[in-house]
């Protein structure tokens, strides 16, 4: 179990029509506060039965102020997206030893509709991004 | 591996709501078509595994790990 968690109000619950690479079946997910107001990090739990799944996920703004990823027309018309502000990203992050270590996946970005909140991840092929992008520069 | 052979704009139907089609064949590369619903995602396939495999590595990180990550901090803006 994770720590103490604040839901955070503006994204109840979010749900992926065809869950993520590598976890086809899990579709429905929360958002949860990790840490304090200043953390940078959230926790995308899912809801479904059995599972213990979650990925920790933050905006990629805050690490990667360039990072302007083009949503393809597919994931556009599955999410229901008429412009660029009705996504919301965020970046999966895998947490390294040390934690300063950790990375961010820029190739595979989850874009949520904020309005409707289905959420899919998406694929910025040919954009050189990786899926381990370093948060902190070394 | 079930291979059939088709023509531009010739189609395979994979279950009753996947459509395949063969868009244009020039030289040695193909464009397809996919019409899924959105319960099916359509991935390249290098991609795909690519995502697979660093899915399965950030999946679920020990507690002790998120407590040290949750005070880490954005670099300053220069």
């Amino acid at each position: 179990m994770t720590g103490p968690a604040t839901v955070e109000p503006e994204l109840p619950e979010l749900h992926f029509a065809s869950g993520l690479p590598g976890f086809p079946d899990a579709r429905r997910f929360v958002l949860v506060r990790l840490g304090d107001e200043a953390s940078p990090f959230s926790v995308l739990r899912s809801l479904d039965d059995g599972t213990d799944l979650e990925f920790v996920v933050t905006h990629p703004a805050l690490f990667f102020p360039d990072y302007e990823p083009e949503i393809d027309d597919d994931v556009a018309g599955r999410l229901e997206l008429e412009s660029a502000d009705d996504a919301l990203l965020l970046v999966i992050v895998t947490v390294a030893d040390p934690v300063a270590a950790s990375t961010a996946n820029l190739l595979g970005p989850i874009v949520v509709n904020r309005h409707t909140r289905a959420a899919a991840q998406a694929v910025l092929g040919n954009s050189g991004y990786a899926t381990r992008e370093a948060l902190v520069p070394t | 591996m079930l291979v059939l052979t088709r023509r531009a704009n010739q189609s395979i139907m994979i279950g009753s709501d996947v459509v395949v089609t063969v868009l244009e064949v020039r030289g040695d590369q193909v464009r397809i078509g996919i019409d899924a619903p959105r319960s099916i995602s359509v991935h390249r396939e290098e991609v795909f595994r690519e995502l697979e495999a660093a899915n399965r590595a950030a999946a679920s990180p020990a507690s002790g790990a998120l407590e040290d990550l949750a005070a880490l901090r954005p670099p300053p803006k220069p």
